[in-house]
């Protein structure tokens, strides 16, 4: 088989431009995931938007609008707690993320017969993206990257230091709540490839193979998003060549590189 | 234009903090302190540990709840943030994380001149070689001096550091005053910062707040720091220790 035999195919093309985008939006923001330790966000509010698609499927609404602004709502709600709680971000997010996928559960305890969007989102799968679903894509990612160009010093400066940040006039309150939201937005979109189970992986691993060679911000956003294309492209094709299940295959081409980059930068 | 109005209002004092408290819980940290702080003045807060300093400072600049009144130029801290430079007690941050030390002084307002950053190193101490090495690369006291750097780099108004001269050797130390007074000379700046150094602090600032819990005396180094006060603000009946004798 040709090697671009499989850009032929319409569903692959659109899996191949859902992935580039994706792979620059969740990088980006995983760089912040990684800094501020918050990796358990990622993986709460996929698992928490299972309750969005079970919602969505029951109402026979299109699941990946419906799972966005579930994901938006719960982000929201993550934010208000830990400012009114002052509660560790990881147990806010452990109440939300069990409370919601509970509630996924017992809602799909409600459908009847096989549900493939069910399926398709709790594993991930390239056949799943819809011309509508890459428009949300990709309309969504212009929104969130042009907010993160525009905003990137913020984050980072709150991140490292949220009373400088204030003191300097940052408005950390608002910043932090968009962080949530793009990243809930970002999570939901990508777990249209990826799955819930893996979703979070590729706001990890592409940002966390960077920071083994980047010497400045610049070039650790940069790398972390090379590194993720690299990831998505590569992992999209051998999920396509061989019958494989692509969040998967993604997720072992991720981990693949980090080993094997650990020891080259080790060495 | 808001900048300008800010940097020509003179009618106000720089810092008015009328019956500050600010209690954790049942705990009162700080009880009624009113004091105020004239434009252009340097000012040391000073007290033994725990005694409040730093929550004194966090309460001025609106990072903690408190009761009392306190404004900065007339106007709640909250109004006028982005004229005040800010270095806390700990900057505790990911030393693995890839930032080098021109990124990090550009975080708060991006687009300084290279030239103007190496001027600002220079002031602190610092070589311009150092612009683009990481920052988690750096030692604790070169760490300090950057964070210096950084609060200074805009020329604020009002400039807070608390504890400003931990890490930094006795050189450093000269150094970093000369460029306190400097702000203050070249622009205007109202400089407050919290200090266990009282032997130096005599000799450089206009103004002390001595604090423990509650204001235990406020005024010039020399009226204010009486052995009785420094007695009072310690409970310890000699004081001597505490003046070793440095002179900036």
């Amino acid at each position: 088989m040709d090697i671009l035999e499989f850009l032929q195919f319409p569903f692959m093309q659109r899996a191949l431009i859902a992935g580039i985008l994706l792979g620059v939006l969740l990088a980006s923001l995983g760089i912040f995931v990684t800094l501020r330790r918050m990796a358990f966000f990622g993986e709460g509010i996929a698992h928490a938007s299972l309750a969005g698609i079970a919602i969505a499927v029951l109402a026979g609404l299109n699941p990946l609008p419906v799972a966005i602004v579930w994901s938006i709502i719960l982000a929201f709600l993550i934010f208000v707690l830990e400012q009114k709680t002052k509660l560790p971000i990881d147990t806010v997010i452990g109440i939300f993320f069990t409370s919601a996928m509970a509630l996924g559960v017992v809602l799909m305890n409600f459908t009847t017969g096989y549900q493939p969007e069910l399926m398709s989102f709790l594993f991930g799968s390239i056949l799943s993206v819809s011309f509508a679903d890459l428009i949300t894509i990709a309309i969504s990612t212009i929104v969130i990257i042009t907010w993160l160009i525009f905003s990137r010093r913020q984050i980072t400066f709150l991140s490292l230091s949220e009373e400088q940040a204030i003191v300097s006039g940052v408005p950390v309150r608002l910043q932090t709540a968009a962080l949530y939201v793009a990243l809930a937005i970002a999570t939901v979109l990508g777990v249209k490839i990826l799955g819930i189970i893996l979703v979070s992986a590729l706001l990890i691993i592409p940002p966390a193979i960077s920071r083994l060679h980047a010497k400045s911000f610049r070039s650790h956003l940069i790398l972390a998003v090379l590194f993720s294309e690299i990831i998505i492209v590569l992992g999209l094709a051998l999920s396509f060549f061989f019958d494989l299940p692509s969040g998967a295959t993604i997720i072992l081409v991720g981990a693949f590189l980090f080993l094997f980059l650990l020891l080259f930068s080790s060495q | 234009m808001h900048e300008q109005s800010h940097k020509i209002n003179n009618q106000h004092p720089m810092i008015q903090v009328k019956n500050l408290s600010v209690d954790y819980g049942r705990q009162t940290i700080l009880s009624d302190v009113s004091f105020e702080i004239q434009r252009g003045e340097i000012v040391a807060v000073i007290g033994p540990n725990g005694s409040g300093k730093t929550t004194l400072i966090r309460a001025m600049l609106g990072l903690i709840p408190s009761n009392g009144k306190v404004l900065i130029d007339g106007e709640p801290a909250s109004h006028i943030r982005s004229q005040i430079g800010y270095v806390p007690q700990k900057f505790q941050f990911d030393k693995d994380f890839p930032i080098t030390v021109k990124e990090f002084l550009d975080l708060p307002k991006p687009h300084v001149h290279k030239l103007e950053h190496a001027k600002k190193l220079k002031e602190v101490g610092l070589d311009s070689s150092i612009l683009n090495e990481s920052l988690g690369s750096l030692s604790g006291g070169q760490l300090q001096r950057v964070l210096i750097a950084q609060a200074t780099i805009h020329h604020p108004t009002l400039l807070i550091l608390d504890e400003p001269s931990t890490g930094i050797d006795i050189v450093g130390e000269e150094q970093f005053y000369n460029l306190l007074k400097e702000q203050r000379d070249q622009h205007g700046t109202t400089v407050v910062l919290v200090s266990h150094d009282i032997a130096v602090i005599s000799n450089v600032v206009d103004q002390v707040i001595c604090v423990n819990k509650r204001l235990v005396c406020f005024g010039p180094p020399k009226q204010a720091l009486t052995q009785e006060k420094l007695s009072e603000l310690y409970n310890k009946t000699d004081t001597s220790v505490y003046f070793h004798h440095r002179h900036y």
